[in-house]
Parts: structure tokens; sequence; C-alpha cells
């Protein structure tokens, strides 16, 4: 039973990488250890040592992982395994580590984790086995050992300050052919970009005005229907996205919050609502704001599908007729281990959908759609390692299509591109769509 | 009654007392550590030969090593106590913890085995299965 | 024998005890000081309520989802767990000791109680001892140090067994088993034993992440 998943990962070893093989070919053992141990003494301290300290090698965490289950269970691929193979190793030889092993750190640390922090829960210590992995990352990127494909995201972020090279002329090109199409639809319907003062700063991920441009649409009418007093701004700082927080980046990281928060400042909005992006809000809500030394955000943030909760909690968006398929919903791991959105999403579909499947496990203990963390970022390489890393997925869904489940929704645009890899890949044949999809459908709109 | 009689009866009652008196002094039959306020025991009895250990200790002439008398917090050195329970000083009163008088009686025999560097001082020396 | 007995019984516990409450202490207080200094994070984000409430769960047999999961190993852990802490505090034989060195005792359990749960203890170790042979992901994550730390913590249960059955060789075994015990308090600070110090620690503070930060359960 293991013989296939080990091939499997010797096969994954295989997968040539230029960003990971150039930056090794530039690497040599000294540099290494140098690299290494400066960034260890200068960025970890406390929780490091007493993780790896605590850790009694139970292997407890390893049926936490959908790694590890969709490996037929081989042990490289459970968390603590993967703890081993780098971290471990790396503070046992106190940095003296050679450049195939940095390789393999790379791989195992970018494309076999999505630091979706499930097995925080299986630990009985609560190790931040995802902290771990990401301190493997930072060294990762220190020793400019990245997947090629994250790092171009990573170089977009970095000089543009979105993820996805979109230059200011077509973000505002986006916004304004979107606000056109949708006029055709609702004639009085704005976009207001800079529009100082208003409640709501609207911030999506820049894959949306780069090839998922219906959903700044879709947003626009939600927003002017519901009434909702909002704004994006025409500046740099308009995309919440950030893949720099998982190439290890933490400069580049720091500066897009600073942008993004600083453009919320700018405009003097209440508050940022997000658009439905799980990583995203991890980098706004969790990760970027620590880097910028606020505890929490410095303007209080709100997930699309809190946002939505509200509008329909408050009556401010009208359902016509309830969507009639029956739907399962994907809980991303940013926004329920995350931020504890659970409940409110069930509220939110139960309000929209006529008939709503769980999915086993859900909430909190739901499986990883293997796409965050950056690992859909690392590209075509690694495409069919991600989909065959998240086989247990595809059981689960075909568990809740079993009982009757014909729509997957997720709210999240990594869980989005994993799940329907997975559901293409394995031929299940369910419909994926994100909430926002589902309201603008049923929602009441004037005629 | 006739007078001899009276001696015959007289002797014999003091052969028997004699005899009585001897046999409770003779320590031949002390085998076992015993104390009548242990009511239940814990671990069972210690095996004791009072003789051979006075011997191979050297102390059959100063019972006082054990059976001592304390007054006013002092050993008084030429009394001993062999008549006496070591519980009947010692008390135990009713609810009080039994390890009192445990404690007591392996101060007195671990103790010394301890400073003299000979003798059982482990549990299960002493208290066989 | 009465000068390794009183060596072992003597010196070396105040020696071990020393070790321990100091080593723990100083891992303590040079955990809390580093976390000042580097991971002045950890003091922002650790909550009382939040870090307890996660505690809690974890330290309830079938209180997580991971206990539910895996029944079998939750009742072994626990018991041991438990027995480990329980047997040598309140042995008869471990309070006569403090009573006749410090003239303080305690509540104490019968010895045929502790005989049972001292068979209980070294039967978790032997099932976390074929664990570790037999499962691949606990297999994998296996160094000989994590035998040598289940020696360690087998050792004292088995020796004080032998002895108190007064199998052959008791009165060496004795003091193999003072001298066992001694080394794993000892090895506490000084071993991954030290997840006991560092538990609630460590619990606390994914439990006030998730519970304060991220309004979700860790459990």
């Amino acid at each position: 039973m293991a013989e296939p998943a080990i091939k499997r990962s010797d096969e994954s070893n295989k997968i040539v990488d230029e960003g990971i093989d150039k930056g090794i070919a530039r690497l040599t053992p000294k540099k290494i250890e140098q690299v290494i141990n400066k960034v260890l003494a200068a960025e970890t301290g406390a929780r490091l040592k007493t993780y790896v300290g605590t850790c009694v090698h139970c292997g407890l965490c390893s049926e936490a992982c959908h790694y590890y289950l969709s490996h037929d269970n081989d042990p490289k691929f459970s968390p603590a395994g993967k703890v081993k193979q780098t971290i471990w190793e790396i503070l046992k030889k106190k940095g003296k580590v050679d450049q195939k092993f940095i390789r393999d750190a790379s791989r195992i640390a970018y494309t076999e984790c999505n630091l979706c922090r499930r097995c925080a829960m299986y630990c009985p210590f609560g190790i931040d086995i995802a902290y771990l992995i990401s301190i493997v990352r930072r060294l990762c990127h220190m020793l400019g050992v990245t997947p090629l494909y994250q790092q171009d995201t990573a170089h977009s972020h970095s000089a543009t300050l979105n993820q996805m090279w979109v230059k200011e002329d077509e973000w505002t090109d986006s916004l304004f052919w979107q606000e056109e199409e949708a006029q055709d639809e609702i004639p009085d319907l704005r976009i207001p970009v800079e529009k100082e003062g208003a409640e709501i700063f609207y911030s999506v991920i820049a894959p949306e005005p780069k090839f998922r441009a219906q959903l700044i649409y879709q947003a626009a009418v939600i927003m002017n229907v519901a009434g909702v007093d909002f704004t994006m701004p025409a500046t740099p700082g308009w995309d919440n996205s950030d893949l720099c927080m998982f190439t290890g980046d933490y400069e580049v990281m720091g500066r897009l919050k600073k942008a993004h928060f600083e453009t919320a400042m700018r405009l003097k909005v209440k508050r940022i609502v997000m658009g439905e992006c799980g990583h995203a809000f991890r980098s706004v809500y969790d990760v970027g704001n620590r880097w910028l030394a606020w505890k929490m955000p410095p303007i209080p943030v709100t997930h699309a599908v809190e946002f939505y909760y509200e509008l329909l909690k408050e009556g401010r968006i009208k359902i016509a007729e309830k969507y009639d398929k029956p739907v399962t919903f994907q809980d991303p791991c940013n926004i329920v281990r995350g931020r504890g959105l659970h409940d409110k999403a069930r509220y939110v579909v139960d309000a929209l959908c006529e008939e709503f499947i769980e999915m086993h496990p859900n909430r909190e203990h739901n499986y990883c759609c293997c796409a965050g963390g950056g690992v859909i970022n690392a590209g075509p390489p690694y495409k069919m390692k991600r989909i065959e890393g998240n086989k247990i997925k595809a059981e689960q869904l075909f568990a809740a299509k079993t009982r009757g489940a014909k729509v997957v929704i997720a709210p999240c645009h990594n869980c989005h591109g994993g799940l329907e890899d997975i559901i293409h890949h394995f031929g299940l044949d369910m419909e994926l769509h994100f909430l926002g999809d589902i309201i603008y459908k049923i929602m009441e709109k004037p005629v | 009654m006739g007078k001899r009689t009276l001696i015959i009866y007289m002797v014999i009652t003091l052969l028997v007392c004699i005899f009585a008196v001897m046999s409770g002094y003779s320590q031949e039959d002390v085998t076992t550590v015993e104390d009548s306020a242990f009511e239940e025991k814990m671990r069972p009895t210690v095996q004791f030969l009072h003789d051979e250990h006075n011997e191979a200790a050297e102390i059959e002439e100063e019972c006082n090593v054990c059976h001592h008398v304390y007054e006013e917090g002092k050993k008084v050195e030429d009394e001993s106590s062999e008549e006496t329970e070591c519980s009947e000083c010692h008390t135990l009163n009713k609810g009080d913890n039994p390890l009192s008088l445990v404690k007591v009686y392996h101060l007195q025999c671990k103790g010394c085995h301890q400073k003299k560097k000979a003798g059982p001082i482990m549990c299960s020396e002493c208290h066989p299965r | 024998m009465h000068d390794i007995y009183n060596f072992v019984s003597g010196p070396l516990v105040w020696v071990s005890f020393i070790i321990f409450f100091g080593g723990s202490l100083y891992r303590l207080i040079s955990m809390a000081v580093l976390a000042k200094k580097k991971d002045v994070i950890v003091y922002e984000y650790m909550s009382l309520k939040y870090g307890l409430r996660s505690i809690l769960h974890w330290i309830t047999p079938f209180g997580t989802v991971k206990w539910r999961k895996n029944p079998i190993l939750t009742i072994v852990t626990f018991t041991f767990h438990i027995c480990l802490i329980f047997i040598p505090i309140f042995l008869s034989a471990h309070i006569i000791l403090w009573k006749e060195s410090w003239d303080i005792s305690w509540w104490y359990i019968s010895d045929t109680t502790a005989d049972v749960l001292a068979v209980v203890v070294i039967a978790s170790c032997v099932f976390f001892l074929i664990r570790r042979i037999v499962l691949p992901e606990v297999k994998y994550l296996t160094s000989v140090s994590d035998y040598i730390i289940l020696a360690i913590v087998a050792a004292p249960f088995i020796t004080g067994f032998w002895t108190y059955h007064q199998w052959p060789g008791f009165k060496i075994m004795g003091i193999i088993h003072i001298l066992s015990g001694e080394i794993m308090l000892a090895a506490i600070p000084c071993t991954r034993l030290i997840h006991m110090v560092f538990f609630p620690f460590t619990r606390g503070y994914m439990g006030s992440e998730f519970g304060a930060v991220r309004h979700a359960k860790d459990w």
C-alpha cells in the first residue's frame, strides 16, 4: 500500500522547477550555513525552540494532513514528517546542510504543505506546524530557492503591489468596464472609484480584474442593490492578496499590507470589505498586520462571507427565489480556522439555498483544498502533484455528492482553484460556485 | 490444712511464679516485631530473632539501646522499657495517622542499621512476601 | 550496599529534585525571557480565557475530535499519564520515606491498588513501544532518543514492581529502582519529557490564537 505512494513522491522529486534548480545552483554549503544561521538567530526564538523541544514524535498530527491521507498514509507527508525532513535536520546539523537538502526542503515547504493549520488541532500540544514550515520557507526565500511561478507573483507584488502584473490603468479600466457592463442590467449602477469618506473600501485580489472580472461585476450589483456606500481605489493598494507571505518574503509582505491599509486610511473609509478570498484575509487580518506591528488590523476588516451575512440578516438584499440545486459547502481554512466564519457561512447558505448538504468533516475540521498556502501559485509543474495530493478531498466531495449535493460552494479563490481541478480530474461532475455567484443569480434586482 | 501441706503449696506457687517470670524474661520465643496498636497490616509482619540480633549487634547487655526510656526529651541511661509496647509511649490515638508509629519503628530499626551500616534497610528486606 | 543505599536515597534524591525543579524552572524562565526578546507576539496574544478553554478540552478524555477519533490511544494515554504522576506521589512506601525524613505525610493508596496501576503503566509503555515500532507514521519520526526516553519512564515502574514482589535480585533492583526514579526526574528538564512542563504554554498559546484572534475552536 505504501509502495505507490513512495513512487509518487519520487516522481515529484523529478519535477523540474527553474526557480528552485537555478537557485540551488547559486548556492554553496558555506553560504547555506551562513544564511540559515543568520536568519534563525535573527528571527526565531522561544516558539521554535519550545515547539521542537516539546514534540514527542507521537505522530498524532498525521491524520490531520490531507497530503498524508491522500498518499496512502505515507509518513513522509505527515506534518511532523515534513518537519523532520526540514527544520529538525537543519537544527540538528546547525545549518550545515547541502544543496540537495535545500532543494528537498524547498519542495516540501512550498509544495507539500498548504499551511492550513489543521494539524494544530490534532497535535495535543498545539504545536504550530504551519509556523515551523513557514520558517523553512523563510530560509528558502533568503537562500533564493523558491518555485518559479510563485516567485513570479512575488516579483509582481514587489513591482506593482499586485499579484498579477496589473498596470494602474488596466485596473481602473477593468473597473469602468465592469461598471459599464453592469449598467446594462442596472442603469444607475456605479462603481465609485476614489470616493473619499465612503463607508467601505471593497478590496479584491488581482486575479479578479485579470481573469475573473465578472466577480467585480457581481459584487457591484450586490453593493448597489443593497445600497452600500462603497468605493474602490484607483491607486496601487487595491489588491489585498499576498503571495509574499507564502514565499517568505516578509519585507514585501509588509509593503503590501502597508499600502493596503494606507489606501483605506487615505480614502477615510470605516472598514475594508474583502472579496471571497482566504489567503488575502489571512494576510490582512492575521499575518501582514503583525509584521507591521499591528496587533489587530488598524482598520476593521470584513470578509465577504461575513459581509453577505450582514446584508442578508439586515434584509438589505432579498432573495427572489431560493437556489434550487442541492449544495455543499467548502470551509476555507483561512476564514474558518482563521476567523471562525463557519456558522455565518451556514446562515448565508441556508438563506440562499433550498437544500444544504454538509461535507464531512466540516467547519474547523474540514480538509484543506490543497491549493492555498501558495501551492496553486507554484504553478503548472506541480499541478498533478497538487491534485493527486488531495485524493481525500475528492472522496469527501464524492461522499457529499452521493448524498445529493450537486453544487459545491467555495467562498475562497484558492479553494475554488483547487476544487475546480479536483472535480475535473476525478470526474466528480459537480458545479462549483462562489457565494457571490449564487447571491447575484437569485437576489431581487430592480427591474 | 496441715503446716506441711501449706509449705508444699507455697513452694509450688513460688516455683510456678519463678517459672512464669523466668519464661517471661527469657527471650527465646521473640521472633517477630508486633504491636497491638497496628490494627490492620499493610505489609507482612517483620521477622525478628531477638537474641540473634542482639548477639550480632553486640547489645545483649544493653536493653535500652532499643527499649529506651525518655524523660523530658532526654534518654534515661540506666532505665529500660522491655515490658512496654512501643505504642504505649508512642501513642496512637483514634484517628491518628498510623504512619507516625510506623515511622517510629522504622527509624528505630532502619535508622540504626543505616548508622551502623549493618542489617536490612530496604522495605522488602524486613517485610517479606 | 549500605553505602550505595545511603547515597542513592540521600544525596542523589536531593540532586534529582534540584535538577527537576531547578531545571524545569530554568527552562521555563529562559523560554519566557527568550519569548520576551524574540517572540513578543506570544505575550500579546496569550489569553487566559481562551488558553484555559483549549487546555481544558485537551486534558479531558474524549474532549477533542482527536481523542474521540482514537479511543484506544486516548484511554491508554490518559491512564498512563495519570498513573505516572499519581502512583509515585500516593504510594505508601514513598510516603513512609517522606514521613521518616520530613515528618510529613498524606493520603495514600493501598499496595494492591498501586500494584495494579503499576502494571497499567508498564503495559502502556509496551503499547507505546509497539506503536513506535509498528505504526509507520510514528516509526518514521522515531529516533534512538525516543526509545531511551520511553525506557527512562518505564524503568522506575518495572524495577519498583520487581522489588515489591521480591523477585530474584530484588535488593539490587531496589537500588536500581531508586536510581531510575531519580534519573527520570532529572531527565524531565533535560529531554523532551519537558513536554510535561511546556504543555500548558504551547496548548494555551494555540488556544489563545484560535480563540481570541481567529474565533475558532482548536480541538
